[in-house]
């Protein structure tokens, strides 16, 4: 052990050494035991001169002691601090979130689960009342309405095959025929409202040239007799 | 000089993975802050548990630490707070023994020693150690026993011991160290017997 190395560490022990220096002496110090052992015994050393002062009636505090050992002992099976370790506890909240977005997708894929559930159970046969319970489940309105492929599906109400209301012509000879003994108003509305009955706007099922001039033949001689 | 550049230095090392750095913190800390905890406890073996937990709390918490006040001023806050953690923990906690209630300082004192096995020896060394230390300084030269004793007695600076002794700080660094070697000299046969002793009782 050089004079000037023990120089050094004593100076640094007291605060006094210049910062590149004791950069150096603190990583050889932290490495060499003799030294840590000289270090320690100018620890010894001050706390001896500073008991003195206090007298005997101070409270006894151990000049010898294996604190430091203990200490070095409990931090060996602690993890070694590195140089960019951020503060524990932001590492906790940061190891937090990644299950934060499963958690809350887990818990809307319950709900939506259990809603589909429920409105399975409270559904009639008919689906009647599917309307109303469709405002209820929102989530599961978009999926069924996506899928109206779906014969059987538990949302969208089964299609209920409408037959468009087309008079046959013996209806229409007969209410024409009826019309003659009927207010002209009356018969006018009549008139209106069984072709009113035909699909609007369903132009798929138009009504072919045929039919429509089979009523307007039928019909037409009649009209005109009425008017007369 | 920048204060508290040493401990820097070493708070430094441990922050990059050094855990012998943190050592030399402990060994030089470690009596002030027994001292300290012995403020809220008498017992010298509970207050060295509470230091041991203040240090490792301090080494946890090290990362947090950006050297905006001095490593031990921001040590002491740890310990203060440990050992008041403790105190209350332990008036919750219940007593095992009989406390006279006549006399309940001497009951304290009591509960010091039950839990306290190594005190003979520990006190027998202690007062070893302090003998020793007091009659090597009284066996230096003035200027040296001067210089280190304003210095850990009074914890001036170099600077101030300088001026108050009017010489170079220079010189009061060699002084200081000086007397330090001549200490440690009659120190180190302390140890080495202490410790020889130990093994003998062990």
């Amino acid at each position: 052990m050089n004079e000037e190395l023990d120089s050094q560490l004593s100076a640094m022990f007291d605060d006094e050494l210049p910062e590149d220096q004791c950069q150096l002496l603190a990583r050889r110090l932290s490495r060499d035991d003799a030294l840590k052992a000289r270090w320690r015994r100018y620890a010894v050393m001050g706390a001896a001169i500073r008991a003195e002062r206090q007298g005997a009636g101070a409270l006894a505090v151990r000049l010898e002691t294996n604190l430091a050992a203990r200490v070095s002992a409990a931090i060996s099976a602690e993890p070694a601090l590195v140089a960019d370790a951020v503060a524990p506890g932001v590492r906790k909240v940061a190891g937090m979130r990644w299950w934060q977005p499963v958690a809350g997708g887990a818990i809307a894929a319950g709900v939506a689960a259990m809603s589909v559930l429920w409105i399975r159970a409270q559904a009639p046969i008919g689906g009647e009342s599917l309307v109303a319970d469709n405002v209820a489940a929102p989530a599961a309105l978009t999926q069924t309405v996506a899928d109206n492929s779906a014969p059987e599906s538990y949302v969208v109400p089964a299609t209920v095959e409408r037959t468009p209301i087309v008079p046959s012509a013996e209806l229409a000879n007969y209410v024409v025929a009826h019309s003659e003994f009927s207010a002209p108003v009356n018969r006018r509305n009549m008139l209106s409202a069984l072709v009113a009955s035909e699909p609007v706007g369903d132009d798929d099922a138009a009504p072919s040239p045929s039919d429509d001039a089979n009523v307007v033949e039928v019909a037409r001689p009649n009209v005109e007799e009425a008017s007369k | 000089m920048s204060a508290d550049v040493s401990d820097l230095s070493l708070v430094r090392r441990v922050q990059r993975g050094d855990k012998g750095a943190f050592d030399a913190l402990v060994l030089k800390y470690q009596h002030k802050v027994v001292k300290l905890v012995m403020r809220y406890v008498r017992n010298p073996a509970e207050a060295e548990d509470i230091a041991q937990e203040a240090f490792i709390k301090a080494y946890r918490a090290l990362p947090q630490f950006r050297g905006d006040s001095a490593f031990y001023t921001w040590l002491y806050r740890i310990a203060i707070n440990t050992a008041k953690n403790a105190v209350v923990s332990r008036d919750r906690s219940p007593i095992d023994f009989d406390l006279d209630l006549q006399n309940p300082d001497e009951s304290y004192d009591m509960q010091g020693r039950l839990k306290d096995s190594e005190t003979p020896e520990a006190l027998t060394l202690t007062e070893e150690i302090r003998s020793t230390v007091n009659s090597a300084i009284d066996a230096l030269p003035e200027d040296l026993r001067t210089a280190i004793v304003l210095r850990e007695l009074e914890g001036l600076s170099y600077e101030e011991i300088a001026d108050a002794m009017g010489c170079p700080v220079g010189t009061v660094r060699s002084r200081i160290f000086r007397a330090r070697e001549a200490i440690d000299r009659r120190l180190r046969e302390v140890f080495e017997g202490g410790l020889g002793r130990a093994e003998e009782l062990g």
